[in-house]
């Protein structure tokens, strides 16, 4: 039973029109649902296919203008302005009010990209001009001055941490007998504090 | 206001744009009342089967039946040309030599670091 299944299956592979796997997918459709004719289908070429796809959309022939086929698989769907569901009317009594459209209205390719949660191209507030000068103005700005920050800057004056003991010369292991070096000390306090500690550390004491 | 810019890929406030005080021929208003009588028969449509009192089932929309099927079938109208080859080895294939390029490299980098 499975060879002939697998034969069944080979059949339909090498008699679909497409290649591969969607041929047995393209030919076996449920009965419910819209007819064939209800669905997109290829890109018109003559005039009658662009009327009958104009009606299929529930578009005014005139009106239904498909998208310029590269080869992308748009098909006859049509090319509708890409406008988002922010610009509609608000106060209009849509059938779906949420969503400002009304039941058998043709539908943008990108309509879930235009919903109102998401991509907004109604008029800005500002216009263009107005709207880049103070952006990139402010950024300008700001990359300047801290620029000027980077070249000029501007501190408390800091030094390398003192400690005392000269510089605590047992603790760090040096021998008792010996002088440490004298080490280029800043001068904190004044020199009447400088001296006091060398005259202590000079007798060997601890301050 | 007169040298109002739109950003682009949005559109002028209705008062700045031209279509509103220009599109009055008689050609574009029977347009208009066409479009017009299209959308009332859709109206009525929906609206007969909203408040049909027998009515059990959900109201089906074609327009999204045909919105979703056009979505999820590109393939049976895609075609290769050199577009869509080109778009396809820019995001299929490329990112894959790309990628394993980077990470090997980085990963040799630091794996006399690691190891050492």
């Amino acid at each position: 039973m499975a060879a002939v299944g697998f034969r069944n299956w080979a059949r339909a592979l090498s008699r679909g029109k497409q290649p591969g796997f969607s041929a047995l997918l393209s030919q076996v459709r449920a009965a419910s649902g819209p007819s064939k004719g209800m669905l997109p289908g290829p890109y018109p070429k003559t005039p009658e296919e662009r009327a009958a796809a104009a009606k299929k959309y529930n578009m005014r022939a005139e009106d239904y203008e498909p998208i310029p086929d590269h080869g992308e698989g748009y098909g006859d769907y049509p090319q509708l302005p890409d406008r988002s569901q922010h610009e509609r009317d608000p106060w209009y009594s849509w059938d779906h009010p949420d969503l400002r459209r009304n039941w058998g209205e043709p539908i943008h390719w990108d309509f879930d990209m235009f919903i109102r949660n998401r991509v907004d191209t109604s008029p800005s507030p500002v216009d263009w001009h107005t709207m880049c000068k103070h952006l990139f103005g402010f950024i300008g700005f700001m990359m300047l001055m801290f620029y000027l920050g980077e070249k000029f800057p501007s501190y408390q004056p800091v030094a390398p941490k003192q400690y005392p003991y000269s510089s605590l010369h047992l603790e760090r292991g040096g021998d008792p007998e010996k002088q440490p070096e004298e080490r280029e000390r800043t001068n904190v306090a004044g020199s009447k504090a400088k001296s006091a500690a060398e005259e202590r550390h000079a007798e060997g004491e601890r301050p | 206001m007169a040298d109002y810019r739109e950003a682009p890929l949005a559109t002028r406030p209705k008062t700045l744009d031209p279509a509103e005080y220009f599109n009055l021929s008689l050609d574009q208003r029977r347009a208009e009342e066409e479009r017009a009588g299209l959308r009332a028969q859709l109206k009525r449509q929906y609206q007969m089967q909203l408040n049909n009192p027998h009515r059990k089932e959900l109201i089906e929309d074609p327009a999204l039946t045909r919105w979703v099927y056009a979505r999820t079938n590109p393939y049976n109208h895609f075609r290769a040309t050199k577009k869509t080859s080109l778009l396809g080895g820019l995001f299929g294939v490329v990112p894959l030599f790309v990628l394993y390029y980077v990470l090997k490299t980085d990963r040799e980098e630091k794996r006399p670091c690691i190891y050492s």
